[in-house]
C-alpha cells in the first residue's frame, strides 16, 4: 500500500519534471535560425516569441483588474510577444518580490512591474536589471535608476484637475467635504495634495470636513449619512475615487438633497458602474480618466524586444470627462468585449 | 460559577458581587454611556430619528453577521469566514438581478441557500475532518473571497439601469428596498416608515433569540459549548449541532449579501472585507465568550447597538479615524474583563502575593 503511494509520488514528481523541462526547452531555442543552445546569453537574436512576465501588486482594486484586461488586449496586437499568466502580490511586497524573481529565473524577455511599495522591489528590479533583463514600471516608482522606461500617471495632477473643476463649479466659493482612500496610500497623498493646491485658487471655497472612506462606496455612504445628519452646508464633494463618490451620492440621494450639490470622482473606468457612466448619467458633475498606462507598456515592452530604445520617463495625460465627452470616452476605453 | 463567598475577605466579595453584576448589564450600561455620549455632544442631530435608522442601517449587514458567529461561539467555535460568505452571497444576488434578471423574492431564498452551503463546508471541515475552526474558517475566508472576485473579475456589478434621458433606476425597486438609504417600508401606514436592513436585523435577532431560548435545539448549543463531553454523554448529537451552527451561520451571512448589495446599489468584490471582526466584536462586547456556553442574540444584538452608535457618535464628533480605531478597540477589553469578574480577585491577590503579603494565597487558590 506505502509503497504503491510512493511510486505513485516519484511517477508524478518525474512526470512534472519532464514537463518543465519541455517548457523550457519550448521556449529557450526559439525559431530554428538562430539555434544557439543557450538563446538568453547571446546578444539579441531575433525569436519568433518573445515572453513577457507582469508582476502586479494587487488585483483586487477595479482599477488594476482593468489595468490587466487592457494589458492582455495589447499586449496580443503584438504577435510575437507571450504574455505569461499575471501574478497579483496582494498587497504584498515580500510576496511581490518572490513573483519577480521568479520571473528572473524564467528569464522572461522583458519584465514589467507594477510595484506594491517602492523601497522592498527596488533591489528586485536592480536584480532583473543585473540579469539584463528590460525592465519596464508602471504606475509606481522604484527607487533605482536601473530599469528602461517608467510609465505612470500623476495622481497629483489628478487632484490639481479635480481641484480646477471645484473652482470652476464654485466661482463664488462654498464649502466642501472630501473622502479620502486609506490614508497611507500614496495616490491618497497625492490626489489630497493636488486638490488643496487648485482650490487654493479660489480663498472662498474651503474643505469643512474630510474622512478616511478607504476607496470604497460603502463606507462613503455611511460617512456622508453622518455629514448631512450634521446638517452640514455641503456644496461639493470631492472624493479620490469614482466608487466613494457614488457612494456619497446615493446617501445624498436617499435624503433627496442630490440636486443641492455637485459630486467628483476619479479614476474614470469604463466599467458600468464606474465613474464616465456615472457623469453621464449626471450623477457626477466630472471624473478624471487616471490612465492605466497598458497600451503604452504593451508598445514599450514591443519595441524593447527588438532593441528600440524607449523614452526613460513617461508621464501620461488625465483626462478630464464631462457630459459631452462621457459617451466617446466610454467606448474608448470599454474593454469588456474587447 | 457559583461560588461561596464565606472565606473571602469582605471587600473582595463585596467587588466580586459588583462587578459580576456589573458583568450581567455591561451591555446595556455601554449602551446608556454611548447613548449619553450622543446626546450631550450632539442632541439634536443624534436622537433625530433618519440619523439613527441611518446608523443602525448601515451596521444591519454586521449585525446579522454577528447574529451567526454568536451561534458559533456558543459552541465554542469561531468563523472568521462570515464577511466572505457576505460578499461571495451579495456578488450572487447582484448577478441574479442584473443577469439573470429574476425576482427579488427568488434572489434572497437563492443568496440563502448559497450562504448555508458554504457555511455547510465550514461546518463539514470542523466535525468531519477535525479541523480548528479557527484554521477551517481563515481557509475559507481566502477561498470565497476568491471566488467571490473570480466570478466578478473583480468589477462591481450594479443594482440600477441608466434610461435613455440618463436618470438612474433600480433594477428592481422591490430589491432595492432591502437597502438603500432612505427606502423605507410601510411609508405613510407608520409615519416615516421603517427602513428594512434595521427590520430585517431586528426580525432575525428575535428568531434567533428565540430558537435558542425556547428550543431544544436551543439548549443543546448551549450544552455542546458548555461541555462538549458531557453533552455527548447526555446523548446530544454534537457533530450534528456544530455542523448545523456553522450552516446557520451561512445562512445568515447569505440574507445578508442581498441588503448589503442594496445598501451601495452594487456588489462591491471587496463587500464584507473586515466584517467578521465588527461581528465578532459585536458578540463579545455583548457577553458570548469565546469559550462557548455563554452569552444570547439579545446581548449581541446590544453589542451591535454600541458599535454602531458609537461609530455614529463619534463620526458626528469628528473624531479622527485612529482615534475611533483605538477607542473601539479598548472597549473590545473592557467588555471581556467585565465578564470574567473573578479575573479582578486573582489579579488583586496576584499583586498582592508580588508585594510579599500571602495572607491572601487561599483567595487565589478560589478564583482559579
Amino acid at each position: 500500500m506505502r509503497s504503491k503511494v510512493l511510486a505513485f509520488g516519484v511517477a508524478a514528481a518525474l512526470a512534472m519534471a519532464v514537463a518543465a523541462g519541455c517548457a523550457s526547452t519550448t521556449e529557450t531555442p526559439g525559431s530554428g535560425a538562430t539555434g544557439g543552445a543557450s538563446g538568453s546569453e547571446s546578444g539579441a537574436p531575433t525569436k519568433s516569441e518573445y515572453v513577457v512576465g507582469y508582476s502586479q501588486s494587487n488585483n483586487a482594486e477595479p482599477y488594476r483588474a482593468q489595468l490587466n484586461i487592457q494589458l492582455e488586449h495589447f499586449i496580443k496586437q503584438y504577435p510575437d510577444l507571450k504574455l505569461l499568466p499575471i501574478t497579483d502580490a496582494q498587497q504584498d511586497s515580500g510576496k511581490q518580490v518572490a513573483h519577480v524573481q521568479n520571473f528572473i529565473q524564467q528569464k522572461v524577455d522583458v519584465l514589467i512591474v507594477s510595484p506594491n511599495e517602492a523601497a522592498p522591489l527596488t533591489a528586485a528590479v536592480q536584480q532583473a536589471c543585473d540579469a539584463k533583463i528590460p525592465v519596464i514600471v508602471l504606475d509606481r516608482t522604484v527607487n533605482t535608476d536601473c530599469y528602461s522606461s517608467f510609465i505612470g500617471g500623476d495622481n497629483v495632477a489628478a487632484g490639481r484637475k479635480a481641484g480646477e473643476l471645484a473652482v470652476q463649479l464654485l466661482p463664488s466659493g462654498g464649502n466642501v467635504v472630501e473622502l479620502q482612500g486609506i490614508l497611507s496610500n500614496q495616490p491618497q497623498i497625492d490626489r489630497d495634495k493636488g486638490f488643496r493646491e487648485a482650490i487654493a485658487a479660489n480663498p472662498k471655497i474651503k474643505i469643512i470636513q474630510q474622512r478616511e472612506a478607504k476607496w470604497l462606496k460603502e463606507e462613503a455612504t455611511t460617512v456622508m449619512n453622518q455629514w448631512l445628519a450634521q446638517n452640514l452646508k455641503i456644496d461639493l464633494v470631492y472624493a479620490e475615487n469614482d466608487p466613494m463618490a457614488l457612494g456619497a451620492y446615493l446617501a445624498a440621494a436617499g435624503r433627496g438633497q442630490e440636486k443641492a450639490m455637485k459630486f467628483i470622482g476619479t479614476d474614470g473606468l469604463a466599467i458600468p458602474d464606474g465613474g464616465i457612466r456615472a457623469v453621464q448619467q449626471g450623477q457626477l458633475a466630472g471624473t478624471f480618466i487616471y490612465p492605466t498606462g497598458a497600451e503604452e507598456a504593451a508598445k514599450a515592452a514591443n519595441a524593447l524586444v527588438h532593441g528600440e530604445t524607449v523614452e526613460k520617463d513617461q508621464t501620461l495625460e488625465i483626462e478630464g470627462v464631462t457630459p459631452e465627452n462621457a459617451a466617446d470616452l466610454y467606448a474608448k476605453f470599454d474593454f469588456s468585449n474587447k | 460559577m457559583s461560588h461561596s463567598t464565606a472565606d473571602v475577605p469582605n471587600g473582595v466579595s463585596n467587588w466580586r458581587r459588583t462587578l459580576s453584576m456589573l458583568g450581567s448589564l455591561q451591555g446595556y450600561i455601554g449602551l446608556v454611556l454611548v447613548v449619553s455620549a450622543g446626546i450631550l455632544t450632539k442632541g439634536d442631530i443624534f436622537l433625530n430619528q433618519a440619523n439613527l435608522t441611518n446608523a443602525v442601517g448601515a451596521f444591519a449587514s454586521r449585525g446579522i453577521l454577528a447574529v451567526g458567529v454568536t451561534l458559533v461561539i456558543l459552541t465554542a467555535g469561531i468563523d472568521l469566514s462570515v464577511g466572505s460568505m457576505l460578499g461571495l452571497a451579495s456578488m450572487v444576488s447582484a448577478m441574479l438581478l442584473s443577469r439573470a434578471d429574476l425576482s427579488p423574492w427568488m434572489i434572497l431564498p437563492l443568496a440563502m441557500v448559497a450562504g448555508g452551503a458554504m457555511g455547510l463546508f465550514n461546518g463539514a471541515g470542523t466535525t468531519l475532518l477535525r479541523i480548528q475552526p479557527f484554521v477551517m474558517t481563515l481557509a475559507t475566508l481566502s477561498v470565497f473571497r476568491g471566488i467571490d472576485r473570480q466570478i466578478s473579475n473583480n468589477v462591481s456589478v450594479g443594482t440600477q439601469i441608466a434610461q435613455d434621458d440618463g436618470t438612474l433606476t433600480p433594477h428592481s425597486e422591490q430589491f432595492q428596498l432591502f437597502g438603500t438609504p432612505g427606502h423605507n417600508l410601510f411609508e405613510g401606514v407608520l409615519g416615516a416608515g421603517v427602513y428594512y436592513p434595521v427590520l430585517a436585523f431586528v426580525v432575525v435577532c428575535i428568531v434567533f433569540q428565540l430558537i435558542l431560548s425556547k428550543t431544544t435545539f436551543g439548549r443543546h448549543i448551549y450544552a455542546v459549548g458548555g461541555n462538549e463531553t458531557a453533552a455527548r454523554l447526555s446523548g446530544v448529537n454534537v457533530t450534528r449541532v456544530k455542523i448545523a451552527v456553522y450552516t446557520l451561520a451561512g445562512l445568515l451571512a447569505g440574507f445578508a449579501g442581498p441588503i448589503d448589495a442594496a445598501y451601495s446599489a452594487s456588489a462591491d468584490p471587496q463587500a464584507g472585507f473586515s466584517y467578521e471582526l465588527d461581528a465578532i466584536a459585536a458578540a463579545v462586547i455583548g457577553g458570548a465568550s469565546l469559550a462557548g456556553g455563554r452569552g444570547t442574540i439579545i446581548g449581541t444584538f446590544v453589542g451591535a447597538l454600541i458599535l454602531t452608535l458609537l461609530d455614529n457618535v463619534l463620526g458626528l464628533n469628528a473624531v479622527s479615524d485612529n482615534l475611533q480605531l483605538i477607542i473601539k478597540g479598548l472597549i473590545v477589553i473592557v467588555a471581556v474583563v467585565l465578564q470574567r469578574p473573578d479575573l479582578f480577585t486573582s489579579a488583586s491577590a496576584a499583586v498582592r502575593r508580588a508585594f510579599g503579603r500571602d495572607d491572601s494565597t487561599h483567595t487565589t487558590r478560589r478564583s482559579t
